[in-house]
Parts: structure tokens; C-alpha cells; sequence
């Protein structure tokens, strides 16, 4: 099969990635200390030859306010590179990728967990860089507030620079090749024979101006989040035109979007199934997620059944707050509508349909030039990640869109991703 | 809470094996380095002999690529050897320079709900003296910032592993609950080198927190020792027994229980092992007897048939003479220790 194949990853997240996954009865609700149910979908996604599995990852929890909080079930949760490091050894092809933040680690203790991570997975290891926003982590981490948004790339390129110097064995103060930086400094090369697969992976997300150029630097791979086929492909056409001017072809990055599936056999089950869902969303938990797309902290104060009211204008997230209210007004919806339609997708590219439907609209941004592959990001787990793979995946290789079998066996095989120098 | 043939107030010996320590009394030629497969047989092996407990070292960064003698890091190793094993302890050494206290907390704390309340971190009050040069701290810690910073480390690690309570997750799908927020806590912590707020984001451990096998310890350290630790390691033994007593009394004019620290003292066991398995036991059994020491930690190259000579010559002689518990009792690595709550106070 020499025809351009899309690729897929499986995006693991706790009970599902709907906000009220956990209290679906066909989700795994003790997901969060259950290694066994990991173990499940990470064979399931390998069955499927799914790319890689990926792991989100923040250094606290997600909530600030303990009530909204204790109706999610986003607080506890394994630490992903323990988890990919026990899944290494359950599994024999698929990818391991995990999340870790520039901002709360050192380069060196980084780099080695990894290339630990690849070793115990015979090749299958990758890091997504993140630089980390949230006010909750850094409390975590001794900081008075969080670094401005430049500061956190400046030290996200350092930071990178000397991981990749060290997977590459370019790193070794003896030879007079250490490291002294603006933020970091690191005498010694790694203690640990170099990776099976050359380097492990480097992935991104970050979809700013710094975010996208040090993508366009540093990573193999690329997540975005994309509404539109039109937005996909302008994100797709910017950050491979970035490539040239680091020396790097378009084909060195591999761009893929997320997409929050709901499948069924037919759309109207599809459509119950979402609406099921939406209904479990806790109105607390939507109306506080709400108030904070919409930049304002007294939403509860309003009738939940009633419009949204009149709203100043705010500094912070002005193009979603302009979109969360002409949604309001166009369809004419309560605060308790609009809470469960923002909470339920998270920004995400939701598609609701059939697994023909799902199959279409993703060949028609692979094809489209919008994306290389997919970030699938299950409602709730095990059930949707199972439906995926047995519904979705098979249309896809019957159209010649996805491999039926791992081709190679190191990440940066499954990805056609070239060996590091 | 051993056996009832034991002859010591009722106690059996701890026994421990250390993979892999910087002073192992073997080398292992680099082509012969093991590969995951044969450190989980070496642990599979250590499991089926009843060990209470597999230490594995993590060398000092910086040591050069010639010292290491596996391709990992140890608690990505101890995840992947959680998931091929049941019953045995499992210890992984990680250094306060090279990581913050939230993300080892977290980590270890991973790690103990991987593997079902087995994990436990091994922390040494010694500094390697090249690593901080890796971590951008060239400078380095003068030996009273070390430990002031280790004893602030460990104390915010073991905070945010009590941060949640035992029965703080309801999982209530009906009722929309899925932990009473009355039970999740705040560590806000704020000290000389750290300020960490919380909580952790990993639930609360299967065996109450991962247990604290503390090493390196000098005498200033013992009052750390004393106040912190579950184990301790101690390498000289013509003086681990006066040391073993010391801390003992330390930790109980801390308000600990006298039986809350188990001490164990380092062993190379060494070639005679095969040949002459009743002088070590002799030997253990001497220690053991003077109340030197709670059990032993030997210290072995991951080698199948180093393993073997102690598993199949020495540990038979110390079973027949009642000095080692006939199998595990419960599930966790603090039960297997005897450390379990009710015997702190």
C-alpha cells in the first residue's frame, strides 16, 4: 500500500472526554485507580493499529472550586508516564505519548524518563511538550503566578533544545559541549544507551504564533483543535509553510487534529446517544464552565431556564465570548441549553452520526488538506473507544484510508517519520 | 504479626533485594547488560521466594554512561515490573535534586495505585556530588542546604500523600458526586526552598501512602530518620546495631510507635553464598538475633544466578531455623514489612 494513509491516535482521558463521561453507566466510573481498564483500551486501541495512545497531562487538579470539582471526575486520576510505562510491557506496537510541562521540569531528569520510557517500549515512546497555563499547577511549583506567555516559550525552546541535544548524544560537558543557559544548565550526556527509534517522538499543541513556530522547530508531530474544515486547513497550510525556514520538509510533521465522535449504527441512535449525555452534565458543573468561556463569575445568579442576560464586555476570550452569545440569541436558548452545548464539547470537533458519516468527514479533511490524521478523543470509555474501533476503523482501511497492520515497529515507523540524524 | 514458630518477640526478618547499587560487589560486562524480560524474571523469582521487597538504585546522573548497567530509570521500571508481578514490594530510588516534590509524590503515588499498594520510594540524605550540575544548580548544595532541603522534600511528599482522604471517592453516578469535597485537603505548604498548595491529583494510596525507605543517612540525619521514615537502610555493621537502637528511641520520643521504623542493614553477600550457605546465614541470624537490625537488604547485580544461590541455598537455611516468614500475608508492601496501621500510633 504505497497511497498516503491517515494516522490515528487514541486519546486516553480518565472516564471519557465528555465532561459527564463518569456518570454514564457504560463508562468505567473507577477508571482513575483502575490500571486493568487501561490495560483494556490501550490492547483494543492496538488491535485497531491505532498510531499511538496519548495521555493529557497537568501537574494539579483541573478545578479550582472543590464542589464544581467533586462532580467531575477529572481530579484524580493515574500520572501518565507510570501509566505508559506499565502499558510498555502490556503492549507490543502501539505508541506511548505523554504530556509534561516545560515549566515544572528539568530538561535532564525529562529527557531521561522518556528515553527510559522508550526503552521499556522498545522504541514506542514520545513527548508532548506543553508549557502549562494553568494558575492551579503552578501553585504547585513554589510560584508567586504564572510565567507571562513569553517567558514559557522562551524557556519551552531552551528546554527543548537541550532534550533533543541529549536524545541526540550532542550534549557532553568533557567534549566542551555542555549546556549553560539562560534557564538551565546540564554538564553530562545521559547514562542510558540512545533510543531504539533514534529519538523518541516530539509532539505539540500549542496553536499561538510562539506556539506554532517552535512546533515548526521542534515536533514530530502536531495536535490541534479545528471547528471547520476551512480553519483546519488554514492551521494545516501555516504551520507546514513554517517548516522551510528551519530546513525541515512538509512531510516532517505530521498534523492531527482532535475529533470528539459520538457513533451509532444509524444518526437517530447517534443523536440519543448524545443527548443522553448532555443531560448528565451537572448544571453546576455547565454553568460554572460557561461562566468561564464567558468571562464572567455570577452566571449562577440567573434563572437556569432563562436567557442569558445582557453582558458587559470583557478583556479576557473576546471571540468566544462573541460566539457563546450569538449562539444564545440565534437559537434562542436558556443558560441551561447553552451550559450543556458548550460543556458537553469543550471547543472540541464533535461529530455525531454513523460510522459512514464519521468515515466521511474524516477522509474529507484528510484528503482535504487539512489534516494527516486524527486525535480521537472518546466520549467515555471503555464503550466508545470499543465502538470506534469496531465500527469506524474498519470502514476506514476499506477505503484504503488507514493501515490493516502495523507496517514497522517503532512509533516514528508507524508515523513515517524520518530517523533523527 | 509473623509467624507463630518466630523467635525473636514474635518477628521474622525483612529481607530486601537491591538491584543494580553503585557498590554491587559484581560487575556486569556491558553485552551482557539485562533487558526488561530478565529483570522480571529476576523479580518474578525474588516474588515466588517471598522477598519482601525489590530496591531498585537509580544511578547517579552524571556517572557516565559506562556505570549504568540497565537502559532505565527506575520508576518507569518499577511501573513496568508492577504489571508482571502480584505480591512483592517494589522500591525505586529517586533524588530530591533532580525532581520538584509535587511531581515525585505524584509519581510514586501513580505507581503505589499501579501496582495495588506495593510501591515504595527509596530517598538518600547523601548528595551525589555531580548531580546537581544537571539539574542547573552548577553551584550545588553546601551539606546543610541538602538536608534541610531533603527534610522540607519529604515532608511535602508525604503531606500530599495524605491529601486525600481514604474514602474520599463516592463514585456516585446517580447522585452526581464523585468525591465529598469535605475530604480532599489542602497541603498549603509554604517553606524555605518550596511552596506546594495541592492537592494531588492521584487518589489516595491502596496501603495508606508509599512506604519511605530513607538511606545515606549520617548523624546529623537521624532525627529525619526517625521522624519520617517507614525503613532505613544503614550500611556499617559494626555500628548499624547502636545506630538501629538510636533511632528507634528517637522516633518514640517523637510520639512513633517503637516497631513504626524498620531497620535494615545493607549485605554483599558475595560468591560464598553457593558454597557455604550456612555461614551467611550464621552470620544474618547472629545480626538479627542482637537486635541489630529488623532484616536485611542484600545488595545483588541483576544475575539470575546470583539470585538463585541466595534464593535456593541461603533462604531455605534461614526458613528452617523459623527466621523467615513461610509467605506473603496480605497484599500491600507496609503489611509485608509490618507496618501496617495499627502499628503506628
Amino acid at each position: 500500500m504505497s497511497a498516503r494513509q491517515m494516522k490515528l491516535g487514541a486519546f486516553l482521558w480518565a472516564t471519557g472526554h465528555h465532561i459527564a463521561a463518569w456518570r454514564h453507566p457504560q463508562a468505567h466510573v473507577t477508571a482513575g485507580v483502575d490500571i486493568d481498564h487501561y490495560v483494556h483500551l490501550a490492547r483494543t486501541a492496538e488491535a485497531a493499529k491505532f498510531d499511538m495512545l496519548f495521555c493529557e497531562d497537568a501537574a494539579g487538579v483541573r478545578e479550582a472550586n472543590a464542589n464544581i470539582a467533586s462532580q467531575t471526575s477529572r481530579s484524580i486520576g493515574f500520572e501518565p508516564i507510570s501509566l505508559l510505562a506499565a502499558l510498555a510491557v502490556q503492549t507490543s506496537h502501539i505508541g506511548l505519548v505523554s504530556t509534561a510541562s516545560t515549566s515544572y521540569n528539568e530538561p535532564y531528569g525529562l529527557a531521561r524518563t522518556f528515553l527510559s520510557l522508550d526503552h521499556l517500549s522498545n522504541g514506542r515512546a514520545g513527548w508532548n511538550l506543553v508549557t502549562s497555563a494553568s494558575p492551579i499547577e503552578a501553585a504547585n511549583f513554589g510560584s508567586t503566578g504564572l510565567r507571562p506567555h513569553a517567558d514559557r516559550y522562551e524557556r519551552a525552546r531552551e528546554f527543548a533544545a537541550v532534550v533533543t541535544a541529549l536524545w541526540h548524544g550532542k550534549l557532553d560537558g568533557a567534549s566542551g559541549l555542555g549546556h549553560d543557559g539562560q534557564n538551565f544548565s546540564v554538564r553530562d550526556p545521559l547514562d542510558l544507551p540512545c533510543s531504539p527509534q533514534g529519538a523518541p517522538v516530539m509532539v505539540q499543541a500549542g496553536a499561538s504564533d510562539a506556539g506554532r513556530d517552535l512546533a515548526a522547530r521542534t515536533a514530530d508531530v502536531v495536535f490541534t483543535a479545528a471547528q471547520t474544515l476551512e480553519e483546519a486547513k488554514a492551521f494545516y497550510d501555516d504551520l507546514k509553510g513554517r517548516l522551510a525556514a528551519y530546513g525541515r520538509e512538509p512531510d516532517d510533521i505530521k498534523i492531527m487534529p482532535g475529533i470528539a465522535p459520538i457513533v451509532a449504527a444509524t444518526e437517530a441512535e447517534a443523536r440519543a446517544k448524545h443527548e443522553e449525555l448532555q443531560e448528565l452534565i451537572p448544571d453546576d458543573v455547565g454553568v460554572a464552565l460557561l461562566s468561564s468561556y464567558l468571562s464572567i463569575s455570577d452566571l449562577w445568579r440567573y434563572p437556569i431556564d432563562g436567557p442569558l442576560p445582557e453582558l458587559p464586555a470583557s478583556e479576557g476570550m473576546q471571540s468566544r465570548q462573541a460566539l457563546v452569545i450569538e449562539q444564545s440569541r440565534r437559537d434562542n436558548l436558556s443558560i441551561r441549553e447553552l451550559a450543556r452545548h458548550f460543556a458537553g464539547a469543550r471547543g472540541h470537533w464533535r461529530i455525531v452520526g454513523t460510522p459512514a458519516q464519521i468515515a466521511d468527514e474524516l477522509q474529507a479533511r484528510f484528503e482535504g488538506g487539512a489534516a494527516d490524521g486524527f486525535n480521537v478523543m472518546p466520549s467515555y470509555f471503555p464503550g466508545e473507544l470499543d465502538t470506534f474501533a469496531a465500527l469506524v476503523v474498519p470502514d476506514l482501511q476499506r477505503r484504503g484510508l488507514f493501515r490493516t497492520d502495523y507496517q514497522g515497529s517503532t512509533l516514528r515507523e508507524h508515523l513515517g517519520l524520518k530517523r533523527p540524524m | 504479626m509473623r509467624g507463630s514458630n518466630d523467635r525473636r518477640n514474635g518477628a521474622t526478618m525483612c529481607l530486601a533485594v537491591s538491584l543494580f547499587p553503585g557498590e554491587a560487589p559484581f560487575e556486569v560486562p556491558m553485552s551482557a547488560r539485562p533487558d526488561f524480560s530478565l529483570l522480571a524474571r529476576f523479580v518474578q523469582k525474588a516474588e515466588a521466594a517471598g522477598l519482601d521487597m525489590v530496591l531498585l538504585a537509580d544511578s547517579a546522573p552524571g556517572g557516565g554512561a559506562s556505570n549504568r548497567q540497565v537502559p532505565f530509570e527506575a520508576t518507569t521500571l518499577l511501573a513496568a515490573l508492577a504489571t508482571v508481578t502480584n505480591k512483592i514490594g517494589l522500591v525505586a530510588a529517586a533524588s530530591t535534586v533532580a525532581h520538584q516534590p509535587y511531581n515525585l509524590a505524584r509519581r510514586f503515588a501513580s505507581l503505589d495505585v499501579i501496582s495495588h499498594g506495593r510501591a515504595g520510594w527509596n530517598a538518600t540524605m547523601a548528595q551525589d556530588p555531580r548531580e546537581a550540575a544537571n539539574f542547573s544548580r552548577p553551584e550545588g548544595f553546601s551539606r546543610d542546604d541538602f538536608r534541610r532541603h531533603a527534610e522540607e522534600f519529604i515532608g511535602i511528599v508525604q503531606g500530599l500523600w495524605r491529601g486525600w482522604d481514604p474514602d474520599a471517592l463516592l463514585f456516585d453516578q446517580h447522585g452526581g458526586r464523585f468525591f465529598d469535597p469535605e475530604k480532599m485537603h489542602l497541603l498549603d505548604h509554604k517553606g524555605e526552598f518550596f511552596s506546594v498548595r495541592g492537592p494531588l491529583n492521584v487518589a489516595r494510596s491502596p496501603q495508606d501512602a508509599p512506604v519511605l525507605v530513607l538511606s545515606g543517612l549520617s548523624e546529623p540525619d537521624m532525627d529525619i530518620g526517625a521522624r519520617v521514615a517507614d525503613v532505613i537502610l544503614l550500611d556499617e555493621p559494626s555500628v548499624a546495631g547502636a545506630k538501629a537502637d538510636d533511632v528507634k528511641r528517637r522516633a518514640v520520643a517523637f510520639g512513633r510507635g517503637p516497631g513504626a521504623i524498620k531497620v535494615l542493614m545493607n549485605v554483599a553477600p558475595g560468591a560464598d553464598m553457593a558454597a557455604r550457605p550456612d555461614v551467611i546465614a550464621d552470620r544474618l541470624e547472629e545480626s538479627f538475633r542482637s537486635k541489630s537490625c529488623d532484616g536485611f537488604n542484600m545488595l545483588m547485580p541483576p544475575v539470575l544466578s546470583v539470585l538463585d544461590d541466595f534464593v535456593d541455598r541461603v533462604l531455605p537455611e534461614l526458613r528452617r531455623r523459623g527466621l523467615v516468614h513461610p509467605d506473603y500475608r496480605n497484599a500491600t508492601l507496609r503489611s509485608h514489612l509490618g507496618l501496617a496501621g495499627e502499628e503506628r500510633q
